[in-house]
């Protein structure tokens, strides 16, 4: 646990000591802003609610997301500290687990500021306060799980740009388009993209949905990719 | 302390290391020498538990390298060759985490820093980014990361490279005065550096071990066959032809300039004294006599140029 937490403290403190942090974060609060003004989620005689806002958020976290984590293995294995690390008594499990808590603990900073919305909207009307609480917990469960996968992109690769596009690119495919996907096809496949349409399954936190079968879903996806993380650090050594 | 039993490591059909034996015992400071890619930093990566062996065996302290994998980490101090350390952290910083990494407590870790940063003069950076640090600073910050938690164990991957001539020299007496606490196991491809601080040598080359032995034992391998060197004054063919006839000598070269005759005589004793007295029985002036040692650097391009049978 102790190492969990240092190899933690190090990441955020690299995270918000190089330049990338500092974007990814300020990218995304605009792309939210923008977003906000441009769906008029504010504009007088409309419902008092975020979610029009809340339903482009996943696409935009396809692409910011991968950017958060690109660099927490990647960078280990370009600058060759993967080597002092591997050599301290630190198992790849711990250190897999140090750098992703260190990421989510950055996307939830990074996603804070956005709460201010949800301020502004329930000072000048009457949101659904269930709902819009729900829609942050689906907030935090698709970012569980893109960052899980993020972090597996970057143990595949030493390049740090390398590693967000394996990040974004299958995300987008797999996680978003089966939003349009599972429109047009049927049977079996109609039901595996069911299943992954993260978009979809998003949507329904945004309602105001919690259900087992949408928190699992989150959850054991998180867990996969971690568990994918760690075995690609382990077969490092078996090259 | 450190065995080391039938090691090779493959690199797809590359052997990187091939069927190396060794012992380290404790206390000792032990020098890896061979030329680039003789698989000197593959040998220590496998010792300390960065990467697998294909075959073959190794323990430091009685600990498996790959079954107890985290006891021999924990008693090993490893300084990579490239010396990988976090720019962005400052030296502090960068400490206390890997003595977090090493498990020590808070009190303990502040005591390990301030020892290893008077050890390893770094005083005067230590609240400095790592990024901004010369070479020769940074290969201090990694030569205290390694020494934070008391290693018995120290292995050191190519120490002095990259440093200036003042740099290797502090490096050298520090390494010396490190000896006294810990085993030590050191990488270079330059001999004299070995030379200079090894009680040891272990001499790789396409990944195998061709020789190992004190420099003084190296130093008497190649020197079964010496030149010795005399001018004496007198008659050339009476001098070369006494010389020829003292035992052990299995050639005699002369020349001969203003009555003094210069001979160099190859021989497997140390003739010295033999030609010494030969000299003062007949009354010939003696104004030169040396034995000529055959260096180690000799023997090292030997082996790396390949024209040394493997005796080892």
């Amino acid at each position: 646990m102790r190492n969990i937490c240092a190899i933690m403290q190090r990441e955020l403190l690299s995270l918000f000591c190089s330049p990338i942090g500092y974007i990814v974060i300020a990218g995304f609060l605009l792309i939210t802003g923008v977003s906000v003004l441009w769906t008029g989620s504010f504009s007088p005689g409309k419902p008092a609610t975020l979610r029009e806002v809340f339903f482009w958020t996943p696409w935009v976290l396809t692409v910011i997301v991968p950017a958060i984590s690109m660099r927490a293995i990647a960078e280990e294995y370009r600058s060759g500290t993967i080597e002092s690390l591997m050599t301290a008594p630190v198992s790849d499990v711990q250190l897999v687990l140090g750098k992703y808590l260190a990421s989510l603990i950055f996307y939830v900073i990074m996603l804070a500021p956005t709460l201010v919305y949800l301020v502004l909207m329930r000072i000048y009307g009457n949101p659904d306060m269930g709902a819009s609480l729900a829609a942050y917990l689906g907030l935090l469960l698709v970012g569980m799980m893109f960052l899980a996968f993020g972090l597996f992109a970057s143990s595949l690769t030493s390049n740090q740009v390398v590693a967000w596009i394996l990040g974004w690119v299958p995300l987008l495919l797999f996680a978003c388009l089966a939003f349009f996907v599972v429109g047009l096809v049927h049977g079996w496949v109609r039901a595996v993209f069911q299943q992954v349409n993260v978009i979809g399954r998003f949507d329904e936190f945004s309602r105001g949905l919690i259900t087992t079968d949408g928190v699992l879903f989150f959850l054991v996806g998180t867990a996969l990719f971690l568990f994918l993380a760690v075995k690609v650090v382990e077969s490092r050594r078996w090259r | 302390m450190i065995e080391v039993r039938n090691l090779s490591k493959h690199y797809g059909a590359r052997r990187a290391v091939n069927n190396i034996s060794f012992t380290v015992h404790e206390g000792e400071i032990v020098g890896f020498l061979g030329p680039n890619g003789a698989g000197k930093t593959t040998t220590l990566r496998i010792l300390t538990c960065f990467m697998p062996a294909t075959s073959g065996s190794a323990t430091i302290g009685g600990h498996d390298v790959l079954t107890e994998s985290m006891k021999v980490r924990a008693i090993v101090g490893y300084l990579p060759e490239s010396v990988p350390l976090y720019p962005e952290m400052r030296v502090r910083e960068y400490l206390n985490f890997r003595g977090k990494l090493r498990g020590l407590d808070r009190a303990a870790r502040a005591a390990a820093i301030a020892r290893v940063t008077e050890r390893c003069w770094l005083r005067d950076v230590i609240d400095r980014p790592i990024g901004q640090l010369s070479k020769g600073y940074r290969q201090r910050v990694g030569l205290a990361d390694t020494l934070l938690h008391n290693p018995k164990v120290l292995v050191l991957d190519e120490p002095t490279i990259g440093l200036d001539p003042t740099q290797i020299r502090e490096t050298r007496s520090l390494i010396r005065e490190l000896a006294e606490q810990h085993t030590v196991i050191l990488s270079s491809h330059i001999l004299p550096e070995v030379e200079a601080t090894c009680q040891r040598l272990i001499i790789i080359h396409e990944g195998r071990l061709v020789a190992s032995g004190t420099p003084d034992e190296l130093r008497q391998r190649i020197t079964t066959e010496t030149n010795l060197i005399a001018e004496l004054r007198g008659p050339e063919v009476d001098v070369a032809g006494a010389l020829r006839r003292l035992p052990g000598v299995t050639d005699v070269r002369s020349s001969s300039q203003d009555g003094w005759t210069r001979v160099s005589v190859a021989t497997q004793r140390d003739l010295r004294e033999d030609v010494f007295r030969l000299a003062a029985e007949k009354h010939w002036p003696l104004r030169e006599l040396r034995r000529e040692v055959a260096t180690l650097e000799d023997f090292f391009v030997k082996i790396v140029t390949g024209t040394l049978e493997q005796r080892a």
